[in-house]
């Protein structure tokens, strides 16, 4: 099973690289989305970015813009999707988890999940990319994705190691972070900015399903290992790669989509450990 | 601030509102190292919009709120919310709780670790280091949010309704700890609250919010039945 993966290798070196990388930068960013009680949120904000790539595409045909249609049109339509989702981030990212908070969540979902296929109905090849992102692919990678994404990992990776503890004071007590100097409104508008860049740039390279996935799952079956919550920070990412490149391995040698294959493993993972702490806590 | 006098917080004709609509005005206050302030007053009359223009969140309208120097930087000014919470489903020990509280200091470890031991134990937590903090009682929990306020070593510590919902032996335990407070360290206490018993136990100085308007100055004077059934909107 291995040699087979290690002989695939030539073939999708960037796209196993671009996944892993995606993988380790959305289970950080997940980390806080965790700690915030705001998953729903992750997802919203990928589908905001499924609807931006599709204005994008729409306006591309519609309108005859070079730079949206076509073989050069992926920068273009990331940067876009990138936008949505920041804008989503903001829109919805907003004081705390509850209220109002949800409601806007709920609303940004389901408008950018109609809107999406709305704006692209008359198009079959619109709704077949529409289609591909929401089902996911890491195929098709390029090694500037590559660079990109090892870029954006090591500076989120950097920031954490900085500013852990403020990260952590905002997610769990807004109100001690602000009467400690923190501005909440800054916090707040950098933490979405993050979250928004991270999932929109990982939508148009890999799809919904799996950077929804890769967002939650592997900070979830952190929670469940860990004791405290600071080595969350690099428990989550060590298991969305750890998932990944096992749903790599096996989706090649049963020729599945690896995508969902990773996230089936997370999802299985997520199962597990969340049993068995039960099962100690029924226990002790 | 007057040289000498061991001023932390002075409040000099303030107004304070949001979206231009004042919720307190003329608002004159002093406070000293050392004093225990009970905030009390009708739900709705501004005592938390006035706590949180003396944590910085909410700027005067007009007239002057000053902090002393050495709360500036914020790092000697401790906080306890009215409530707190987690997502339960994350992972965390009394101990790494407690420690957020150091957010925005900068000390060397043995001191980090110096304070938090002196926290803990003046929170009457001391051997909970390690246990979850979600294995911990309704009470000890608001102890822990007492030991995180503790951490920074406050000079002014601001407590917003931190007894709410507690049973009367956690409420004296930490009214206990906050009088320890004020009496060995000098801190200044700003304790907002709705129970007019404490208030007549622990209390240097009072301010009564009321109608937009706040009376304040030593307990003695305003803890009288006449000024608390004004203030209550009750006959004496």
């Amino acid at each position: 099973m291995i040699a087979e993966f290690v002989a695939s290798w030539g073939l999708f070196r960037d796209a196993y690289l671009c996944g892993w990388l995606i993988a380790a930068l959305l289970a950080v960013v997940g980390v806080l989305v965790v700690a915030r009680n705001q998953i729903f949120l992750g997802a919203a904000v990928a589908q905001a970015s499924t609807l931006g790539i599709a204005l994008g595409m729409w306006i591309g045909s519609a309108f005859g813009v070079g730079g949206l249609t076509g073989d050069h049109a992926h920068g273009a339509l990331s940067l876009i999707g990138v936008v949505f989702a920041i804008l989503a981030a903001l829109l919805t990212a907003r004081g705390s988890s509850g209220g109002a908070g949800e409601a806007a969540t709920g609303w940004v979902f389901l408008a950018a999940a109609s809107g999406a296929v709305l704006v692209l109905a008359a198009s079959p090849h619109g709704l077949e990319e529409i289609s591909h992102l929401v089902s996911s692919s890491i195929i098709g990678a390029s090694p500037a994705d590559v660079w990109l994404f090892a870029a954006l990992a090591l500076l989120s990776a950097g920031g954490v190691l900085l500013q852990r503890d403020r990260l952590l004071l905002f997610a769990i007590d807004p109100a001690m972070a602000d009467a400690v100097g923190m501005r909440a409104g800054f916090w707040n508008a950098a933490i979405a900015a993050w979250l928004g860049l991270a999932v929109g740039l990982s939508m148009r390279a890999t799809g919904l399903l799996y950077t929804f996935g890769c967002l939650v799952l592997p900070p979830l079956a952190a929670t469940a290992l860990c004791r405290e919550s600071a080595p969350l920070f690099w428990v989550a990412p060590l298991l969305a790669v750890a998932c990944s490149a096992a749903g790599f391995v096996l989706a090649n040698h049963f020729d599945l989509p690896p995508a969902q294959m990773a996230v089936a493993l997370q999802a299985g993972l997520v199962a597990v450990v969340w049993s068995l702490r039960r099962i100690r806590g029924l226990g002790g | 601030m007057r040289p000498g006098e061991d001023i932390l917080l002075a409040v000099d004709r303030v107004t304070l509102g949001y979206g231009g609509a004042p919720i307190l005005s003329d608002v004159s206050l002093e406070v000293r190292a050392g004093e225990f302030w009970f905030l009390l007053g009708p739900n709705g009359e501004g005592k938390t919009t006035f706590l949180r223009a003396v944590l910085g969140a909410l700027a005067p309208s007009s007239g002057r709120l000053a902090l002393d120097a050495v709360l500036a930087d914020r790092a000697a000014l401790g906080f306890v919310p009215q409530r707190c919470a987690p997502n339960p489903i994350l992972p965390t020990t009394v101990r790494e709780f407690v420690g957020l509280g150091l957010v925005g200091l900068t000390l060397a470890a043995a001191e980090r670790a110096a304070r938090l031991e002196w926290a803990l134990a003046h929170a009457g937590l001391a051997g909970f280091e390690r246990q979850s903090y979600w294995a911990l009682s309704g009470g000890q929990r608001q102890r822990a949010l007492v030991a995180r306020a503790l951490v920074r070593r406050p000079r002014l510590l601001v407590l917003d309704e931190p007894t709410n919902h507690l049973d009367f032996l956690i409420e004296a335990g930490i009214l206990a700890l906050l009088a320890d407070l004020q009496r060995e360290e000098r801190t200044a206490i700003l304790f907002v609250t709705h129970a007019l018993h404490l208030a007549e136990r622990y209390a240097t100085h009072v301010a009564l919010f009321h109608g937009g308007a706040v009376e304040a100055g030593p307990a003695a004077e305003l803890l009288r039945a006449e000024r608390l059934a004004r203030a209550y909107g009750q006959q004496p």
